[in-house]
């Protein structure tokens, strides 16, 4: 019996955009983080309402500090770092549409090092605040926040490892490239999302 | 460009057949158990762990009932009676409610859009095997006598490490963390699975109301289930000895209203991402036994995203009770008047399809009818609750109880039985029986009533809530002893049901691939559905394909030596470009238990966190290394290497 057929046969098998549902799936991954940083901006401004000085005065042992601003040396540092890594990282996302296996290779490895300095940096930034995190809920807040962004670090920064080794041992196909590219906007976001909470972490206090 | 074209030719069932039974074959016995992907293999598991939880909950619901059934009673102690009510109300929301809507969806929602497989197969695995981790740890807890005594909701400062000592409330915060990976995957599953992989044709305005219904809940549960996590991460780190952080503690300028307003951010839109599925079921089940189309589809699904969409301003409304300032009162108060709105327009739709159709009165459409009735009165309890004013008065009392049991068990339970009395036949090839169903709803509708219409008079009476028992004087003992009669009455509806289940699995009347003459994909699959869903995938022409169309179009030209599916685009449902699912795994399954056993790990030192991580990510190295061949990239040339160009030929017109 004859019947009306769809003919699909001569479709890609592989795209390397928003057609692909990994994008997708990073995308819906990225707005779990977004609502989770939100909420825990939203905690710490509550939480400011119940303090007189802001940052709270840090009094539990001598000599006392009045004004506990985190530092800006360290942690400005660190965000230009992280700011700038989205360079490298654009190039490698333009170098995966032009399948340059070389170009690719190479900038990976520059972003991943951006990303093991960021990391590095930032133990040294929670090792320049003057506050430990169970000393109140102003350092308790500030510690989780800084502690979540690490997590984003590790995780963008060991996926981008992952991938260069597979990019290294068996070459770039196509949806290596294109996890490549998906992994690209996480990194973005852990950039962009960064200079919001620096803002507010290292300049709202001042 | 590359295009997909309409033509005309001979289908070889058969040979299509002979090679996909191989391809999407799982591997046999306890190795295919354990690393099955099929969406089919991981929602049956699903439904029927939620079912079990659901009666373990339904067990200490009837202790509790028993323990209330006389003034001064001493069957539970005190004790015994708070661990109960805490694990019943966690088990009911967190284990039963929300996984059985995410488990109807992850078994549904491909079928009902004609694709193969759920966009990632493992994550599902995953999803399922972090959930199961999560109950089990719970009722652990439990059976060791320490379980949660806090109430489902654990408010600080009473669940705080100082009126808590002790890991109870541990026990709470990392089943729900638990809980909540499995919701978020589900719900990336499922968005991604309705945006990419639709039949072709099946533009955004030809989606089934159910899978709308299901991307909405899905939605809400992205921007809702992280709020609870980073609460109770935030209260687990408040409690854990060396890291003992502040954010609860008011001492240290904590702020317990702040948990509050965290727990009800999540814990309003849940209510919603349990309701709004099961208005999902009714949308589906109206429309068949009416037999007309749903009238008014663009008001159902736009009142289904503003629902999605207020339901995310009315968590204040749990709070009227604390010094919320009076501005934010009025606020929420209109917002949560205003929600009645979309649910009424939902209801009125609902009926005029009714009303205007042939309905035929099977058990389906009888639960669905039961719930109209149930949740319109919830509903209005509801709105009563609304006011600030009254909400003080019953604030914690059996009326509130009464109320969201109305809601709950009127709104999304009853159309979740009418759902599996409709969709049985789907997964089983089998009918349940006609008569039990009946008996099932008749005693389910009365117990029901009987169990919680007099709570609404003893709340009034100025019974409050969670009290293990009350004195002869209060007068309240006949009321209680009618509600306990109720519970009896409802265990025994669903013993009923369950036995129809037992039997008629086995020897059921057959029941063929539509035997309700429905119009949605799903029945143009056989019953049960095949591995790979369907042979030739369908391509779809209406909303209602199975009545509109005479011979639904099939898709060809996906290969089926290889797990294929075709992506198509979001909006107008274009074919766009070849999908191939991965092999099935073990390391879903290795990676919920790194996952859990860190967590529960977690209640009792900071290290499990940093080492947890650590070997998770070693696991997901083997998950992403392991079978992560692009076979159909493999075939088209040179080994893993990327051609030149995408191999793809232009189309000659």
């Amino acid at each position: 019996m004859t019947k009306t057929v769809l003919d699909v046969s001569e479709l890609p098998h592989a795209v390397l955009d928003h057609r692909s549902p990994v994008w997708w799936g990073n995308l819906l991954l990225l707005c779990i983080e977004t609502a989770m940083f939100a909420l825990v901006i939203g905690a710490l401004f509550y939480i400011r309402q119940n303090f007189t000085e802001w940052p709270p005065p840090k009094v539990d042992e001598l000599p006392v500090v009045y004004n506990p601003v985190p530092f800006l040396n360290i942690s400005t540092l660190n965000l230009v770092l992280i700011l700038a890594s989205c360079v490298p990282m654009a190039w490698v996302d333009r170098a995966c549409l032009k399948r340059q296996e070389f170009s690719v290779t190479l900038g990976m490895i520059v972003v991943i090092l951006c990303g093991a300095a960021a990391i590095a940096l930032r133990f040294m930034e929670f090792g320049s605040l003057i506050f430990k995190w169970n000393a109140n809920a102003y350092a308790s807040t500030v510690w989780f926040i800084l502690g979540l962004h690490l997590l984003h670090l590790f995780t963008g920064t060991l996926e981008l490892g992952l991938l260069l080794s597979w990019l290294m041992i068996k070459g770039l196909d196509v949806k290596h490239a294109r996890d490549i590219r998906v992994t690209a906007i996480y990194w973005y976001w852990i950039a962009g999302i960064w200079l919001l909470l620096y803002v507010i972490i290292y300049w709202t206090p001042r | 460009m590359p295009a997909a074209f309409l033509k005309t030719a001979v289908l070889n069932e058969a040979a299509e057949r002979a090679t996909l039974e191989p391809t999407w074959e799982r591997p046999s016995g306890i190795v295919g158990w354990f690393t099955t992907t099929n969406h089919k293999d991981i929602a049956t598991r699903y439904i029927i762990t939620a079912f079990v939880f659901f009666g373990l909950a339904g067990i200490l619901a009837m202790c509790m009932r028993i323990q209330l059934a006389f003034p001064e009673n001493t069957f539970l102690t005190p004790d015994r009676y708070n661990q109960f009510f805490t694990v019943h109300g966690m088990t009911m929301m967190f284990l039963f409610a929300v996984p059985i809507m995410e488990a109807m969806a992850i078994y549904l929602v491909p079928l009902m859009i004609g694709t193969r497989n759920v966009a990632f197969p493992r994550m599902n695995a995953f999803g399922y095997y972090t959930y199961l981790f999560g109950g089990i740890l719970l009722y652990v807890g439990l059976f060791l006598n320490i379980g949660p005594d806090t109430g489902w909701f654990s408010y600080v400062p009473l669940a705080g490490p100082q009126y808590s000592p002790g890991k109870r409330v541990d026990f709470w915060s990392q089943m729900i963390t638990l809980t909540e990976i499995a919701a978020l995957v589900s719900a990336v599953e499922v968005i991604v699975t309705v945006f990419k992989q639709r039949a072709p044709g099946m533009s955004l305005n030809r989606i089934p109301i159910f899978v709308w219904a299901m991307v909405v809940a899905a939605f809400m549960t992205i921007f809702a289930m992280p709020a609870i996590m980073l609460g109770s991460g935030m209260l687990a780190m408040d409690r854990l000895t060396h890291v003992s952080t502040h954010f609860f503690n008011p001492a240290e300028g904590g702020d317990a209203l702040l948990y509050q307003h965290i727990f009800w951010f999540f814990g309003h839109p849940e209510v919603y991402i349990i309701f709004i599925p099961a208005t999902g079921f009714v949308s589906t089940i109206i429309p068949t036994f009416a037999r007309r189309k749903i009238f008014g589809y663009p008001v159902l699904v736009l009142a289904l995203i503003s629902i999605g969409f207020i339901g995310f301003g009315l968590w204040v409304h749990h709070m009227f009770a604390t010094p919320v300032p009076e501005l934010g009162q009025s606020f929420f108060t209109a917002a949560s008047m205003m929600i009645a709105v979309p649910s009424g327009i939902q209801i009125f739709c609902w009926l005029a399809t009714l009303l205007t159709g042939k309905p035929q009165i099977k058990t389906p459409l009888l639960f669905v009818l039961g719930f109209i009735a149930l949740f319109v009165f919830g509903g209005l309890t509801g709105v009563i609750l609304a006011s600030v004013s009254l909400d003080l008065q019953v604030h914690d009392t059996f009326f509130v109880v009464a109320h969201f049991h109305y809601v709950l068990i009127g709104g999304a339970v009853f159309p979740l039985f009418g759902a599996i009395y409709y969709w049985f036949p789907k997964w089983t090839g089998r009918m349940l029986s006609e008569g039990l169903g009946k008996l099932n709803f008749w005693l389910f509708f009365i117990g029901f009533n009987l169990t919680f219409f007099p709570m609404h008079v003893l709340g009034l009476k100025g019974m409050t809530r969670r009290v293990y028992t009350y004195t002869y004087d209060a007068g309240w003992g006949t009321m209680n002893l009618i509600a306990t009669i109720g519970a009896a009455v409802m265990g025994v509806s669903v013993l009923i049901f369950l036995y129809n289940v037992f039997i008629s699995r086995r020897s059921g009347t057959l029941a063929g691939d539509n035997p309700w003459n429905a119009s949605t994909l799903e029945w143009a699959a056989s019953s049960p559905p095949p591995n790979y869903n369907f042979t030739f995938p369908p391509a779809v022409q209406s909303r209602d394909p199975l009545w509109d169309e005479d011979s639904l179009i099939r898709v060809i030209g996906l290969k089926s030596n290889k797990r294929m599916a075709l992506l198509t685009t979001i909006m107008e449902g274009a074919p766009d470009h070849h999908y191939e699912f991965p092999e099935d795994s073990i390391w879903p399954l290795v990676l919920a238990l790194v996952v859990g056993g860190g967590f529960t790990w977690a209640i009792f030192s900071p290290w499990a966190i940093p080492v947890s991580a650590l070997v998770t990510f070693i696991v997901f190295c083997f998950w992403f290394w392991r079978g992560n061949e692009p076979k159909s990239l493999t075939s088209q040339g040179q080994k893993h290497r990327l051609q030149p160009k995408l191999a793809v030929k232009p189309k000659a017109a």
